[in-house]
């Protein structure tokens, strides 16, 4: 396969495995957890390097992983005592960024030392850096993204009642004798694990959006959770493709211009969504009351 | 559930699809004798252009104004890539992330870090910790000369025909960089000595304050994106009002903001600090202007330092 097949698929990997997870995110009022996690993990960075007194990639990763896992537990732990979704993730990511931003001043001054450098991936990078795997060679992060894919199929899939019960009632679900809590904190795992595995594969960016935005076009576009997780894939996956060429025609960063093609797909849905959108809601109250209840 | 999956498979062959009918040509077939040449930094593709002359083809993935700290690849920026029959990069971590690339990379292409062939004691470093080495060698012509004769090795091993070409053109070019290092030598010896501070954004002239005897302070850490604290900007002031230092400077790659705090403080202790100019750090000049080939660059940060604290 050619450079540009590695990407696309890639970048559609991303799209697949971010934006079925971030289906029960918006649903859970969760959905700014991805960006959370992509600023909490320089606290991962920075401990991993003061206690490994390295730079390797491979201890970086294991740092941000601890992290970002550890964000997900403190958000959920302040989020069941109480405190709105929205307010406990900008306490726990803003309080464990500062740290990391405090602990480099006192310690690592002069190393160079930055997320950008040390953690986030660069997806146009992505088809030059191979291991090989049974004999054939592709891309580390294409192989990192498809092992995510899989997990979170499989997560999805073995888990599809708990997940759905719990995430749209979770008083049904305790009173059916669900574990609420255990599939709460099963989801945050997954979230923080494929944040920061895609993190490293194809950075930031990306990663956020493709959590936010294809589960939000799917939001728009159905009731039904199975549709929701299904276009979200689909959105994510053409977000990819067309970002990409769209790159191509602008030569400009291919991550951002993916995550920027999401957008413009979620813009297309917000106005034309035959239940949702602009077009219809505005038709639905132009149209006088006695015909619509004829 | 079952409608979900279907539709995924669905899309999952529509991604396959897109992806292979998108195979395009692999480039590297080269119908002319140039070798194709990708460097990170623009510095180190003006030296490849001056040792390979003619007989080379260079493209920087890091234009003028771009910091390598803050590098984001562009789409045109593969095909650099792929093209590549030989790549040079500065490495002592540099590139960051960039460096288990090119490593990968170095299965099929000639991948070089010129940076990473220099012997321990004449980089800057911590000695206890590898991390800490200072990457702008190119700051200091002396090890300038030696990390950029690993080009002319290089293009003489691809490329054995003409090997004595590039060995010539290095020849010449070095004559140029020591005619630069003696001129920089001289200016320098004007600055008053109690006058040789060198006050900078970032902390990217160790080597160069090395090289014609300046102490050399910056406010951020070695990395562009460091958060700098109180105590650094106090520490600073202190040295200006202290030492009496009449200029500070700016960078092309680094916002002014920070060392205008710089300035507000020396002022409120009655000493007045001018900036003295606009340095090249890890950035050159526009392609096609003096300062856009490295010993314009240099010159200028030479005349500018020179021109402000003399």
């Amino acid at each position: 396969m050619g450079y540009e097949a590695w990407i696309l698929l890639t970048g559609s990997l991303v799209g697949i495995s971010c934006g079925m997870i971030g289906c029960y995110l918006i649903v859970r009022r969760m959905v700014m957890l991805a960006d959370a996690i992509s600023h909490s993990v320089l606290l991962g960075i920075v401990l991993a390097f003061l206690v490994s007194q390295s730079l390797n990639s491979i201890y970086m990763l294991i740092g941000a992983a601890v992290i970002g896992l550890a964000t997900t537990i403190f958000i959920q732990w302040l989020y069941a005592s109480g405190v709105p979704e929205d307010a406990s993730i900008g306490i726990v990511f803003t309080t464990l960024f500062a740290i990391g931003v405090i602990l480099i001043s006192l310690f690592a001054k002069d190393v160079h030392l930055d997320v950008n450098h040390a953690l986030m991936g660069e997806i146009a990078f992505v088809p030059w850096n191979t291991i090989v795997i049974f004999g054939a060679e592709i891309p580390k992060a294409t192989a990192t993204l498809l092992g995510i894919t899989v997990v979170t199929l499989l997560f999805i899939i073995g888990l599809y009642k708990e997940l759905k019960i719990t995430s749209f009632d979770a008083a049904l679900a305790l009173t059916i004798g669900l574990p609420v809590t255990f599939i709460h904190y099963l989801l945050m795992t997954m979230v923080s694990l494929t944040a920061v595995g895609s993190f490293d594969a194809v950075g930031a960016i990306l990663v956020v959006a493709m959590f936010v935005v294809p589960g939000s076009c799917a939001y728009l576009l159905t009731d039904r959770l199975d549709a929701m997780l299904a276009i979200s894939a689909l959105v994510g996956v053409l977000s990819a493709v067309s970002g990409y060429y769209a790159a191509l025609w602008w030569d400009v960063s291919i991550s951002g211009s993916m995550a920027m093609m999401g957008g413009v797909i979620f813009l297309l849905t917000w106005i034309f969504s035959p239940r949702y959108g602009l077009i219809s809601k505005w038709k639905k109250s132009s149209t006088p009351l006695k015909e619509q209840e004829g | 559930m079952k409608y979900g999956l279907k539709m995924f498979a669905g899309m999952l062959t529509v991604a396959m699809i897109s992806a292979c009918s998108s195979d395009s040509s692999s480039g590297g077939s080269s119908e002319d004798e140039t070798i194709k040449v990708t460097t990170t930094i623009a510095q180190i593709g003006n030296a490849v252009e001056e040792i390979g002359g003619e007989h080379v083809e260079v493209v920087s993935l890091m234009g003028p104004g771009i910091d390598p700290h803050l590098y984001q690849a562009t789409q045109s920026d593969l095909k650099k890539l792929q093209n590549a029959e030989v790549i040079f990069y500065n490495g002592l971590n540099l590139e960051g992330q960039m460096h288990e690339v090119f490593e990968n990379m170095s299965d099929h292409t000639p991948t070089v870090a010129i940076g990473d062939t220099l012997p321990d004691d004449v980089l800057r470093e911590d000695m206890e910790d590898d991390n800490k080495t200072d990457p702008h060698i190119w700051f200091d012509i002396e090890i300038w000369k030696t990390a950029i004769s690993n080009i002319t090795d290089t293009l003489s091993e691809e490329d054995p025909a003409h090997a004595e070409a590039y060995q010539q053109n290095e020849e010449a070019y070095f004559e140029e960089l020591d005619e630069l290092h003696d001129y920089a030598k001289e200016q320098t010896a004007n600055i008053p000595e109690n006058q040789r501070v060198l006050v900078t954004a970032h902390d990217a002239f160790n080597y160069f304050g090395n090289a014609y005897d300046m102490e050399v302070k910056g406010l951020q850490g070695l990395s562009t994106d460091a958060e700098y604290g109180l105590a650094d900007i106090q520490d600073l002031v202190g040295t200006l009002v202290s030492k009496n230092i009449k200029a500070v400077f700016i960078e092309s790659s680094v916002s002014e903001k920070s060392i205008n705090a710089v300035i507000k403080g020396a002022e409120k202790q009655g000493h007045n600090v001018t900036i003295g100019g606009e340095l090249y750090s890890d950035a050159m000049g526009e392609d096609g202007t003096e300062e856009g080939t490295y010993i314009g660059m240099y010159r200028h940060n030479v005349d500018t330092i020179v021109k402000a604290l003399k």
